[in-house]
């Protein structure tokens, strides 16, 4: 006896991604899942971020580390609501792991949240965590071959920051290869030129957040 | 990525819809699995056949369509099917412009029940 069925397998990860996604609707938080390879300045860009949005957004950050709280001070410094997990090895976040931190945030009294994902361009990609975005962080250091070698994440990705644009002339990288390798993986991606050291490019990137979120 | 956890949604879906049919064994279970959903296929047969011990499905075996990659080129206007997993022009005439809407499927078809 044959039975049709045809529906979508949501796996575990996927369900438990629309709870939270329910959950951020009912607070009216934008919650933007932000990746990218170790070093490429993820907390760095926070920091820049939080600073310049300077209480345009109330802002709150849940930190992803394999271990240690060094990210979570930094942005604690700043005066905004923090949560670090530490997933013991684990090399992304899930949804899961973010389902259980949620009851630490005051939701109702912020507009954006961001989740630092663990240092890692291959796994994050695969795991919906409940976000309104993915974006991701490249720094112009780690070469301009990447969109093509690690295709998912940048065809996730809704924006892509690049970082250390000030570094530029030391390297042999293009930039426009970036941007056409990018553009063609997902050809909405939103591009910024950022340096988190100069603090170049960061308003842009900014408004544009502001303009997204509100 | 995420088989072990696909095969057990896979099949506590499957053992559903055949309870709602009135049945109690599950004889095959027929997927659709595009190339670029991230999901390896002898992966997720491994760990279905590992889970699938002691359930109304323990004598069940997975059928699994692959869907290539496939879409339009606003370029051309041609529609496309590739071999590969990511498309980064369009594969007629290159163009840049096109529109995947084939290759991230991942779903239960339908099933033999008795």
């Amino acid at each position: 006896m044959k039975v049709k069925v045809v529906t979508r397998i949501l796996e575990a990860n996927e369900r438990i991604a629309a709870d939270n996604r329910r959950i951020f609707d009912d607070s009216g938080v934008y919650v933007i899942n932000l990746m990218s390879a170790p070093g490429a300045g993820k907390t760095s860009l926070l920091e820049r971020t939080i600073k310049e949005l300077n209480k345009k957004l109330k802002v709150a950050v849940i930190e992803g580390d394999i271990a240690g709280t060094q990210d979570a001070e930094r942005i604690g410094n700043l005066g905004v609501p923090v949560i670090q997990i530490n997933t013991g090895g684990a090399c992304h976040l899930d949804a899961n792991m973010i389902n259980e931190v949620l009851g630490e945030l005051p939701l109702k009294e912020i507009e954006l949240l961001f989740i630092e994902n663990v240092g890692n361009l291959v796994c994050p990609a695969e795991f919906n965590v409940g976000e309104d975005m993915k974006m991701m962080l490249l720094s112009i250091t780690e070469g301009d071959d990447k969109p093509l070698k690690y295709p998912l994440m940048f065809q996730e990705s809704s924006a892509l920051i690049l970082n250390k644009i000030d570094l530029l002339q030391y390297t042999n990288v293009s930039i426009d290869k970036i941007k056409k390798d990018a553009m063609s993986l997902s050809p909405s991606i939103k591009i910024f030129e950022i340096s988190c050291k100069t603090g170049e490019g960061i308003s842009e990137w900014t408004d544009w957040l502001v303009k997204k979120v509100k | 990525m995420h088989e072990a956890s696909i095969a057990q949604s896979v099949l506590d879906i499957a053992g559903e819809n055949c309870k709602k049919a009135g049945y109690s064994r599950i004889d095959s279970i027929r997927l659709r699995i595009g190339r670029a959903s991230g999901v390896m296929t002898e992966a997720l047969l491994f760990a279905f056949d590992a889970i699938k011990i002691d359930t109304i499905a323990a004598g069940a075996t997975v059928i699994i369509d692959e869907i290539p990659v496939g879409g339009i080129c606003g370029n051309c206007g041609k529609d496309f099917i590739t071999k590969e997993a990511y498309v980064l022009c369009c594969p007629e005439c290159g163009g840049l412009s096109f529109k995947v809407n084939a290759g991230r499927e991942l779903e239960i078809l339908d099933m033999e029940v008795s």
